[in-house]
């Protein structure tokens, strides 16, 4: 029997009714958690002090820096954070000039964001990086094999790799201190220490309304702006500022959660295996509509070229 | 030839002079005490045990405080009278045991209470909001308001440590007066360097330099590439100069000092 025209219409249907049901699937709740902690860091309250790298480095037990933690003269180029400091304060000059016609510095701490829909988490391929109850991205380095996607996938490009490490190498990034925020009353090294409360540690409800309230109470002092609160779908390290985010270093990122358009297209795509079983249905209709056409090989007399 | 008036030599005439001027009201005093206290390094504050037991007592928090404007603040601390005649607690220690709960990386900090009170003359400044509760103290001490961060049940509220820095840099900051940098109110300790130079009899400047460079080769290593040395470089505050990297004494300034 050929395959009809009434016989192709069908399988087209129901691989059409399939997908339909298969975006029905990918519509589903988001995997951010319903209330994880977070930190609000108040750029305008920053003195660039770098207590926070000091102390980062010591609970992370981190091998010490080339240049003491003391030493001013380390703000004058821009760092990012590496597989040696989970987190890095730069100074910017926005331009503003205070009374004596002086420059005045903006400093911004940067560390692994805690995406609410983390990209590094959706791309890594053995489930290593995995957002937790508690907002922390946490990364479980007995699962990982160093494929490095996350540090590819990361729009914020904060993951690192311990490149000089050949047997035993590690995803370096700020871990939340998830092991401390996990104890009752535990707080990350950075905001325990930050002597004027730069960094405000809470939940990331309450933060966002703390946040709002401060803009509110100070609108001369602040733009009217959260840097985090839709960010790639909300992060847990949110900023408020007095300058403008993209003259400090911030990139412009989308609203969507990085991970959602590939996540929609495999989920949608491999929900309950509909397409593959779809694509071999049709292989198999095609061959058994087209069985008979063919001689079958024992049947041929040898005609070689 | 000797010279009428040789530099060298009035410089060591003023030295000598200021000296007595110094030295003399020591002698005049003759006090052995006096002597001891101004010549003993381990000298203390009077007050100083007093404020340091004062900074362990931990006051209940103050849950309520009544919202209104620095002016009126200021309004309300004259219609009650208070001044800075009105100080009880003329030196604070700043060593709580609320921050020291947390962590403990630096010794106590001294605040003058009278002093700053006189210059500022302002008592609204710090003592910036009152006891909701009618019966309470007009001001009360920072800690009785800021105590733990982030607590949860006073989300907005500064913690101590927090509301110390905020408002002591800032505030220092505005009038351009007293620290700004951290060891500017926490004193390093620095090791007695008595024991650590080891300089022989008469040495020339340049030794001194080399037995300064023996513990601290990258200070010196940093000074070879300032503008300093260079005479040329990066002034990050010198107007319109900030990126010209040839600027200096050296080569398009004039030395002016």
């Amino acid at each position: 029997m050929k395959l009809t025209r009434r016989g192709f219409f069908k399988i087209t249907g129901a691989a059409g009714a399939a997908a339909t049901v298969s975006r029905a699937y990918a519509a589903k709740a988001s995997p951010a958690p319903e209330d994880p902690f977070g930190c609000l860091v108040d750029l305008t309250r920053c003195i660039g002090c770098r207590k926070c790298e000091d102390a980062c480095n010591r609970v992370n037990d981190l091998p010490p820096p080339a240049r003491s933690f003391e030493d001013p003269t380390v703000l004058n180029r821009p760092r990012r954070p590496d597989e040696k400091a989970f987190t890095v304060v730069n100074r910017y000059f926005p331009g503003q000039r205070d009374a004596s016609n002086q420059l005045v510095p903006t400093f911004v701490k940067i560390q692994c964001m805690h995406c609410q829909e983390p990209a590094c988490a959706s791309a890594c391929i053995v489930g290593a990086l995995t957002k937790k109850e508690n907002g922390a991205v946490h990364y479980d380095v007995t699962r990982c094999i160093g494929c490095r996607y996350c540090m590819v996938a990361c729009p914020f490009e904060i993951p690192a790799y311990e490149y000089h490490d050949p047997i035993t190498p590690r995803v370096m990034k700020c871990t939340f201190c998830f092991e401390r925020i996990s104890e009752a009353g535990g707080l990350p090294g950075c905001a325990e220490i930050c002597p004027t409360e730069a960094i405000t540690f809470g939940r990331r409800k309450t933060l966002l309304a703390v946040a709002k309230k401060r803009i509110q109470d100070n609108p001369a002092r602040y733009l009217q702006e959260i840097y985090g609160e839709k960010e790639v779908g909300g992060t847990s390290w949110m900023y408020i500022t007095a300058v403008p985010f993209e003259k400090l270093g911030f990139i412009d990122v989308p609203d969507k959660p990085t991970p959602r358009l590939a996540e929609t297209i495999q989920h949608s795509l491999f929900a309950y295996l509909w397409s593959p079983i779809v694509l071999y249905g049709l292989l198999g209709g095609i061959m058994w509509a087209s069985r008979g056409n063919r001689p079958h090989p024992e049947d041929e007399e040898g005609d070689r070229r | 030839m000797t010279k009428p008036f040789s530099s060298g030599r009035a410089l060591r005439f003023l030295i000598a002079l200021m000296t007595v001027l110094v030295a003399a009201p020591a002698f005049a005093a003759g006090n052995p005490e006096a002597d001891e206290l101004a010549l003993s390094p381990e000298w203390k504050a009077p007050n100083q045990e007093e404020a340091r037991q004062r900074a362990q007592e931990v006051v209940p928090l103050i849950e309520a405080v009544v919202d209104e404007c620095q002016l009126c603040r200021q309004q309300r601390l004259r219609d009650v009278g208070l001044g800075v005649k009105d100080i009880v607690h003329s030196y604070f220690l700043l060593e709580s045991p609320i921050i020291k709960k947390r962590e403990d990386h630096y010794g106590p900090v001294r605040f003058m209470h009278t002093k700053h009170a006189a210059a500022i003359q302002d008592c609204a400044i710090c003592h910036h909001a009152r006891p909701a509760d009618p019966s309470a103290k007009e001001t009360v001490r920072c800690s009785a308001c800021h105590q733990e961060a982030f607590r949860t049940d006073h989300p907005e509220r500064l913690g101590l440590k927090a509301a110390y820095h905020q408002q002591c840099i800032q505030c220092h900051r505005d009038k351009a007066k007293g620290p700004v940098d951290c060891a500017g109110c926490h004193p390093k300790n620095v090791p007695d360097h008595k024991e650590l130079v080891k300089l022989g009899a008469n040495p020339e400047p340049w030794d001194v330099t080399e037995e300064c460079l023996r513990c601290h080769a990258a200070a010196g290593e940093d000074m070879l590439a300032t503008a300093h040395w260079l005479w040329k470089g990066h002034s990050a505050y010198t107007l319109n100069q900030q990126k010209k990297v040839i600027h200096g004494k050296g080569t398009t300034a004039i030395n002016n000092f």
